[in-house]
């Protein structure tokens, strides 16, 4: 049985319809010179994990400024292979460093064996959805939280492929998810467009409004007092020799159905701190401000 | 070996081996045939691989990049991710290899100097995020006070020298700050100039230039924990009393430092 953990260092609660958007390179300077009516910045904790250096002092200059919001992509915690004790050992001296407002990852693996040596693929690889997944990712969450001292949020992912699960070991991911919370002690990261990439990629021939309601239905299986944080990005469409897939490469706007959606799980999620991620030919700011501003409308619309 | 870790180890199989084809045909006795092409699934987490490992090596090597070209570069990104994948989930520490890649590799045997220039790229990428640090003017006292044999000079962390028979300073600098001009770098390697260099970092900034007649040899010497004497014995043709200011003044020198036996290098912490 696993506990939930303790959150001695956790920040105060953010406002709830805090908006925030993912810092990156390109708009470190600007954001810095000029202060923006940004509740939080969302940074890669991967890219700060140096011991120096100038993105590290950027980071430090930001948080004077703005809440930050770590978000991982690395530390695989559906890795049957367990978390990497050097990940997990970066993290939290930056945890320390930055103090942030939310620490979060995804509900993902990528260490596994290659030719009898442990590798790390660098991607955000699904898992199964079932008791065998949920005990390792669990493990691994309570491992992470137990070193940091605070609970973490795990985020929803967009999977490509999917596992062969028996029937009656199936768990539905909102489940498997809510399951998670419960054991662990974590929060989760919704990302609606990965909900809408996995709806849309089960049929691409079904018309959006199928997607949508699909969607809907997996928003109404969680529970928002779960919720810490909510993601909005844009996703492409790839179709060449290979076939059709969407791809949830965050490179555009948010799509008019991520919208409705993200409207229908503020009804049902309640108020919840929002971000805009854009990580791909990442555009001027005033373009991530724009998507921000919505968001917020939205939240407020919704007050 | 429980059921879940057979099927990661199989889908990064599927994503690191190649050809890639027998590892992707065991793949898919593991994924359910139900929801989209299973294998464009496959074939976009694949790319997605390729796509990352070509921007984080470009990243590090920018001069590797533009003397192959880049659709050599491309396949030299994918070569190297199928045959050293990352180890750790920071994929900027990926990519250390590749200057032996490139030493070892039959098709840029043509291009001997490239393993040098690999080397001194990902020096320059580690230095970048080597630990931060603070000049102490005030120690050079101590090299009034104190004899050569007590006292040694601490480096900025991340610097390094590296030693080559091909003319290092200049395929380097010609590539990224625009001189010498390319047609004096081809001079340089027909008449088998040879130039070694020194990384380090300048306030942020990764910074190299051409070592001075011995400095290799005292850098590498002070790196290893020698005491001055012992490193300027090391490299006896370098002028001191010429390189010390000028050593200090680019910030590659931080301090002078009572020497203490079996000290090492400061540069144990990167990915090297």
């Amino acid at each position: 049985m696993l506990l939930p953990v303790s959150a001695p260092n956790t920040p105060s609660a953010p406002a709830a319809c805090d908006v925030g958007i993912g810092w990156r390179q390109p708009h470190y300077a600007s954001l810095l010179q000029t202060p923006r009516a940004i509740d939080f910045l969302e940074v890669h904790s991967e890219n700060f994990f140096a011991a120096g250096g100038a993105a590290l002092a950027v980071l430090e200059r930001g948080r004077a400024h703005y809440p930050i919001s770590l978000h991982g992509v690395g530390l695989a915690l559906g890795s049957a292979a367990g978390v990497d004790d050097w990940h997990l050992q970066q993290l939290a001296q930056l945890v320390r460093r930055v103090d942030p407002v939310r620490v979060s990852d995804h509900a993902s693996f990528a260490r596994a064996r290659v030719d009898g040596n442990t590798i790390h693929a660098s991607d955000l690889l699904p898992i199964p959805f079932n008791r065998q997944a949920l005990d390792v990712l669990c493990n691994n969450v309570q491992r992470v939280q137990d070193r940091l001292q605070r609970p973490i949020a795990v985020e929803n992912l967009s999977a490509y492929i999917q596992w062969q699960t028996t029937a009656e070991d199936a768990l539905a991911e909102p489940f498997f998810l809510m399951e998670l919370t419960r054991r662990s002690g974590c929060a989760l990261l919704i990302d609606v467009n990965n909900i809408f990439v996995n709806a849309r990629n089960a049929d691409l021939k079904a018309p959006l409004d199928v997607a949508v309601a699909r969607c809907r239905t997996w928003l109404d299986q969680i529970d928002g007092a779960a919720v810490a944080e909510i993601h909005l990005a844009g996703h492409c469409y790839q179709n060449d020799v290979h076939g059709e897939i969407v791809i949830d490469d965050h490179s555009d706007r948010v799509c008019p159905e991520v919208w409705q959606l993200y409207r229908h799980a503020l009804q049902r999620l309640g108020p919840v701190p929002t971000l805009i991620e854009w990580d791909t030919a990442i555009p001027e700011l005033d373009v991530l401000l724009d998507e921000a501003a919505r968001a917020r409308a939205c939240a407020l619309e919704r007050a | 070996m429980n059921h879940l870790q057979t099927q990661q180890d199989a889908l990064l199989n599927a994503l690191f081996a190649w050809p890639a084809e027998h590892a992707t045909h065991q793949l898919m006795a593991h994924l359910s045939p139900g929801a989209g092409p299973v294998l464009r699934g496959i074939q976009a987490y694949q790319s997605n691989g390729h796509a990352l490992a070509q921007r984080a090596l470009a990243a590090a090597y920018p001069v590797v990049q533009q003397l192959v070209g880049a659709p050599s570069f491309a396949d030299l990104a994918r070569a190297l991710w199928h045959a050293h994948p990352p180890v750790r989930g920071d994929v900027a520490l990926w990519g250390a290899t590749l200057p032996d890649f490139v030493r070892h590799s039959a098709q840029l045997q043509d291009v001997p100097y490239l393993a040098d220039v690999a080397q001194a790229e990902w020096r320059l990428h580690a230095c970048a995020t080597a630990a931060d640090a603070t000049p102490e003017p005030a120690s050079l006292q101590l090299l009034t006070t104190h004899a050569p044999d007590t006292v040694t000079l601490a480096l900025v962390p991340g610097s390094c020298a590296i030693c080559s028979q091909w003319p290092l300073a200049s395929l380097l600098l010609a590539h990224r700050a625009g001189g010498p001009s390319l047609a004096t770098v081809g001079a340089a390697l027909r008449d088998g100039v040879a130039e070694d260099v020194v990384v380090w970092r300048q306030g942020w900034q990764p910074t190299l230039r051409q070592a001075l007649v011995g400095e290799a040899a005292v850098l590498q010497a002070l790196l290893s924990g020698a005491t001055l004497a012992q490193a300027l014995d090391a490299g006896p043709t370098l002028d001191f009393a010429h390189w010390l200011p000028l050593a200090v003044q680019s910030g590659l020198i931080l301090a002078v430092r009572p020497a203490t036996p079996g000290t090492s290098s400061t540069n144990d912490n990167l990915p090297l």
